[in-house]
């Protein structure tokens, strides 16, 4: 069976510049969870996918056609670019009923299709106002309109949780789930694991334009869970609190902060640290101000898996 | 073809409508009608002063014509033409456009068509208020026929100019730079030349295309032209105009747009 998405020894230079190295993918319905640190080549990637730029080396092809050169594709993707960037001067009803026109709909069908999706991500209150006074988590959910308006099977998302409130972010990951009931396919990319994790299990780890990992994402957490984590703890009496930590066998490391309030702690089991840490806090009345993790970022967890 | 026509026509549609919208339109229009107010000033000169040192005619065919031909068809074409391109790859709104099923040149061509749409339409108010206010009272059919003359160098002069500039937006990063050098070096220069070395600037061809020169201390739009026969002209701008936005269109498709964050 054809996939939805075929990349094929995928690689793309800006000049000098790695964009994307050997990537080869086949990508079927469902949500896929792009996933890498900024930077790392899933935009590349996603503008490979929509023919906005042409690779240096391999092929793409979307339900087996390739996607350079062959406009009528788009009526059947979706795509919700990275960008904040509009035609301030429209108002956000006239921004996707534009687009729809665009999409060859008839004037009276891209009126009743932007009213439907500006509907769909709570927009309709707002809609004849001009984009240029929306509100970031407006404007995110206005970009998701224009790529959903048309109805089309294959959805492509580029970050596109970034500057939503808790509850933008839940509503679109719940559209998402229903899109992909819908047996459409969707690509989401993203820099932050949790909002991965949240709208599906299958993902592809992009680093410095390579395709690290791809599976499900319960399996790189776990490669995460036993990555040995970094907790700073700023408490009054940081000598008392590491001499009861030295026993623990999941305690790697403890280091004193150069204030003398602070102390660093490396463990490779963070569950049960913390559980021992809020043990100490409840019951030992231990004094702590902050705990930070200074290296819990997604930045760490790759150079941790590449063997930084 | 005619799916070609269409999605031409559509984004035509969509950037008539917005182009309409856009702020440096309110600043173009006045631009624009700047020959209409010193139009005013002349009349109102001459009836406050009683003395008329050249007929309203004259003066339109000579001062307004100068004005429109030499600066703000260029300036116009020039803003306009360039942002084609430009003003997507700037404002990052280019994968919108990109994402559709379009033929990237119908994209290119559409804003073109909205573009110059607009840029006639501002240019052909000014003109015809200019030629009302400086003929108001001595109308004559010569008069309306040298009008509809003028209007359509103008236009012309839009169209070529236009598909000129959205080549060079479609193809350069500093566009608006060498544009004004084109506009203000080159075709401000050139067409002075005598011989056939002034047949190598676009406004040769453009006037070309007007009366006999008339005699005068205003004579400044027909200075040293040695003019081509108005059909070769019409050929030349034709083509001139078909090879930039076949080019464009070209450059469009093919060329990758790195936008910046």
């Amino acid at each position: 069976m054809t996939p939805v998405i075929a990349a094929r020894n995928l690689a793309k230079w800006y000049g000098n510049v790695l964009g994307l190295s050997d990537v080869t993918l086949e990508i079927e319905p469902g949500v896929t969870g792009l996933l890498g640190p900024n930077g790392a080549g899933k935009s590349t990637f996603l503008k490979l996918l929509t023919g906005q730029i042409k690779p240096s080396i391999g092929e793409v092809s979307i339900l087996g056609r390739p996607v350079r050169g062959d406009a009528s594709l788009y009526s059947r993707i979706g795509f919700c670019p990275e960008q904040d960037a509009f035609y301030e001067e429209m108002t956000g009803r006239e921004f996707v009923t534009s687009l729809l026109v665009l999409h060859r709909f008839s004037a009276a069908e891209a009126k009743s299709r932007a009213e439907r999706a500006l509907g769909i991500v709570d927009l309709l209150e707002d809609a004849d106002r001009l984009i240029k006074a929306y509100s970031r988590g407006m404007r995110q959910r206005l970009k998701f309109a224009q790529a959903i308006a048309h109805d089309p099977e294959i959805i492509i998302l580029d970050e596109p949780l970034n500057g939503l409130d808790p509850l933008g972010k839940r509503k679109l990951i719940r559209l998402v789930r229903e899109f992909r009931d819908e047996g459409r396919t969707i690509i989401v990319s993203s820099h932050v694991l949790p909002e991965i994790e949240a709208l599906t299990r299958t993902i592809v780890l992009i680093h410095q334009g390579k395709i690290f990992a791809r599976g499900d994402v319960h399996e790189i957490r776990d490669l995460i869970d036993t990555h040995p984590h970094l907790v700073s703890i700023r408490c009054p009496e940081p000598r008392s609190l590491a001499a009861r930590f030295l026993a623990d066998d999941h305690v790697l490391k403890v280091d004193f902060g150069p204030d003398g309030r602070s102390l660093l702690v490396e463990t490779n089991n963070r569950d049960l640290f913390f559980s021992r840490l809020g043990r100490l806090i409840v019951a030992d009345a231990v004094e702590v101000e902050e705990i930070t993790s200074p290296d819990d970022n997604l930045q760490a967890v790759f150079d941790y898996l590449v063997g930084k | 073809m005619k799916p070609y026509l269409d999605s031409l026509r559509r984004v035509c549609s969509v950037f008539w409508k917005l182009g309409r919208q856009a702020r440096r339109t309110k600043f173009f229009f006045l631009f624009s009608q700047l020959p209409a107010g010193v139009a005013l000033i002349f009349r109102l000169n001459v009836l406050f002063s009683g003395r008329a040192s050249a007929t309203g005619f004259y003066l339109f065919t000579n001062i307004i014509m100068f004005f429109y031909l030499q600066m703000i068809i260029l300036v116009l074409a020039l803003f306009y033409g360039t942002s084609v391109c430009s003003e997507e790859v700037e404002g990052r709104t280019l994968p919108y456009l990109t994402t559709r099923p379009l033929p990237k040149s119908a994209i290119v061509l559409g804003k073109y068509a909205a573009y110059t749409a607009i840029a006639a339409g501002m240019t052909a108010l000014g003109l015809i208020l200019s030629f009302l206010v400086l003929n108001f009272g001595d109308f004559s059919g010569r008069a309306a026929l040298a009008l509809a003359r003028y209007l359509g160098v103008l236009v012309f002069g839009l169209v070529s100019y236009g598909a000129l500039f959205t080549f060079l937006g479609s193809a350069l990063k500093r566009s608006v730079f060498f544009g004004l050098l084109f506009s203000f070096g080159w075709e401000n220069v050139i067409q002075y030349f005598p011989g056939s070395t002034q047949r190598l600037a676009i406004a040769h061809y453009l006037k070309s295309f007007l009366p006999a020169p008339p005699s005068g201390r205003f004579a400044f739009l027909t200075f040293r032209l040695e003019p081509t026969p108005p059909g070769l002209s019409l050929l030349i701008l034709g083509l001139v105009t078909l090879a930039c936005l076949a080019l464009a269109g070209l450059v469009f498709s093919k060329k990758e747009y790195i936008l910046e964050d």
